[in-house]
């Protein structure tokens, strides 16, 4: 086993045992902070694992992470005491008896046209399954029809980028289904097994913490696969590997669905922490904040992203929490996304690499890689 | 005689009205190494992306061995036995050579029957030795983006010999290399000979003295004619259309 490759198994082991350790430093209220910053983590590898290992650029990621949180957050609101103490045996949103029509049944059938759609929310692992299934099978269904037609680059990143915003406002125009702008607030607590999640408990914070761990190792054991490798390979030249007898659009599409698989749970984790949904998830700016992590932790490091996302959302609120910088603090955060972009292109993840290789270097000059020709010299 | 690894069947292309290749009949053995020769346009690069399937024939077929491949996907053509190298060289850029030979080396294609770690001991000793072969023992662990272009083309050919095709497209192996580079191509491509149906693209006469057999020529997206180096050279239709009065070299 090379030195790199011990390094990589103990930044992921000692970043797994700094999380899990966290709790002991920290009041209920910086533990439900944080417990956000790890859900942004679980988005900013899901991230590198589209934009670094496929080179697919996926400015609409908050869509897969909207969707898993409104379907948890429709189950997580028919259990909240608001919608149970409604007059009705039934639980039924609060909103949707502040909208009815005069004479309209409380019940969730028929309160409104579109109230049967929560129906089947009255039970918590309808939310919990459809907070996974439902992004996965829009991604599959998106990239079939996207990677089938050999769409890359950019113009993906424009799709995606549409289709957000055309389903942010499907969901603000179906204000009597989805609360509109307002989204789902006041929910009741995740329970699963007996055990609920209090949003402000250790349990919820380890809940998000071992999502996050098992996320980055089974998201880097699958780019250590044969498949990874592959997945790569079209990164770098789509068409030879197509010459080499691989139908390209089926690796895309596997990896574009785990991508929103993740960020489906990740959408399920926020509205346990957060204990709201809301359109604004599927904003461009959210969308584009992800791929800002990414960039800054390194886009081609799952765990150099996860950082990423962890430390400038730490930064971000201890800077707009400093009285002297709470007019500047967008600012600074801009700047740092500049100078990361402008003086370390592949993120704090390829300075720890290089810094590694260097290190290596040092101690086994012996073993140095040869010098590299470079291409005008060799022509 | 052996059987026919390739034949192309009255093929041709018509781009909006123009014909860029126009019935080409061209039957290659088991083994055999066919060079393809003509001038700029003459339809050479067209003919091979219409048998690899990067651009769809209008007229004709193309089979592999007894397999009738005509405008078949890339990859399920790949995957019927064609093996393609492209003029300007095309690799795994962020990969290691190891990392690029061992992607050809993926023998079943599907995404899930991928979904495991590492290569076998058999699979593994197929990658030194085509390593070897391509001689880039000193490179194998560093990224293809690093090479130079000459040996950017040897692992190219290298990735090929590993996929391990029936029949092998070279669409101009030698473009850009110095002599010595040259030289070692040939010595590369003669290696493959007989293991594997071979059709090149080549301007390089000196080249193609050295590793042809037989040598079709292609003129305006047509089959001018057809034989052996000699016949070529004495061929005065050949003469005319590209060869100009001088000959060739």
């Amino acid at each position: 086993m090379s030195i790199e490759r011990k390094f990589q198994i103990a930044a992921y082991v000692l970043f797994i045992a700094v999380i899990f350790t966290a709790p002991v430093f920290g009041d209920e209220f910086w533990l439900n902070r944080i417990s956000k910053y790890l859900v942004y983590g679980m988005l900013g590898v899901a991230i590198a694992l589209t934009w670094g290992y496929a080179g697919i650029l996926n400015l609409g990621q908050g869509l897969f992470f909207g969707l898993g949180a409104y379907m948890l957050a429709m189950s997580l609101k028919l259990s909240s005491l608001t919608s149970l103490q409604q007059g009705s045996d039934k639980p039924v949103p609060d909103f949707m008896l502040w909208n009815a029509e005069p004479g309209a049944p409380t019940e969730l059938c028929c309160i409104n046209k579109g109230s049967f759609l929560w129906l089947p929310f009255q039970s918590q692992s309808v939310g919990l399954v459809l907070g996974i299934v439902l992004p996965v099978v829009i991604a599959g269904a998106l990239g079939m029809l996207v990677f089938r037609k050999r769409i890359s680059g950019v113009f993906v990143s424009i799709i995606t980028l549409a289709l957000v915003l055309l389903v942010r406002l499907v969901m603000v125009d179906a204000q009597p289904v989805t609360n509109g702008f307002n989204g789902l607030t006041d929910l009741g607590w995740l329970t699963i097994g007996g055990v609920e999640f209090d949003p402000y408990s250790r349990a919820t914070y380890y809940l998000c913490a071992v999502c996050l761990s098992l996320t980055l190792i089974g998201a880097r054991l699958i780019v250590e696969t044969r498949a990874g490798m592959i997945l790569q390979a079209i990164r770098d030249d789509q068409v030879r590997a197509r010459y080499l007898g691989f139908d390209v659009s089926l690796y895309q599409v596997f990896f574009f669905v785990i991508s929103a698989g993740i960020a489906g749970v990740a959408g399920m984790l926020y509205v346990v922490v957060a204990e709201f949904a809301s359109p604004t998830f599927m904003d461009l700016s959210f969308s584009v904040t992800m791929v800002v992590w990414a960039a800054v932790g390194g886009r081609s490091s799952l765990l150099g992203a996860c950082i990423g996302a962890i430390l400038i959302n730490m930064i971000e609120a201890e800077v707009s929490e400093t009285e002297a910088l709470v007019e500047a603090w967008k600012a600074i955060i801009g700047l740092i996304f500049v100078l990361v972009v402008l003086f370390m292109p592949r993120g704090l993840g390829g300075v720890a690499h290089d810094v590694l290789r260097w290190f290596v270097r040092r101690r086994k000059p012996a073993e140095a890689l040869p010098a590299l020709p470079r291409q005008s010299e060799a022509l | 005689m052996s059987a026919i690894a390739l034949t192309i069947d009255g093929l041709g292309v018509d781009f909006g009205g123009f014909r860029a290749v126009n019935n080409v009949s061209i039957t290659v053995f088991d083994g055999e190494l066919r060079v393809l020769l003509g001038a700029n346009g003459a339809g050479k690069t067209t003919l091979m992306d219409l048998v690899s399937g990067k651009t769809r024939s209008t007229q004709g077929r193309v089979f592999v061995y007894d397999t009738d491949i005509t405008n078949w996907p890339e990859h399920r053509i790949a995957r019927a036995g064609i093996g393609r190298k492209f003029q300007i060289p095309s690799v795994f850029r962020d990969l290691t050579v190891r990392q690029n030979l061992e992607v050809a080396n993926c023998r079943n294609p599907s995404v899930l029957a991928n979904l495991r770690f590492g290569f076998s001991r058999a699979e593994a000793n197929r990658v030194d030795d085509v390593i070897a072969l391509i001689g880039l023992d000193a490179e194998h662990d560093v990224m293809a983006a690093y090479l130079s272009h000459g040996q950017t083309q040897w692992l190219e050919l290298g990735m090929l010999i590993v996929q391990d095709p029936k029949v092998v497209l070279l669409d101009e192996p030698t473009a850009g290399m110095t002599q010595a580079e040259t030289r070692k191509t040939a010595e590369i491509i003669n290696n493959l000979k007989g293991r594997h149906t071979i059709l090149v693209v080549e301007h390089d006469m000196g080249f193609v003295r050295e590793i042809a057999e037989r040598i079709t020529v292609l003129h305006l997206g047509e089959v001018l004619a057809e034989g052996s180096v000699e016949d070529i050279e004495r061929n005065p239709k050949v003469r005319e259309a590209y060869l100009g009065s001088k000959g060739i070299s």
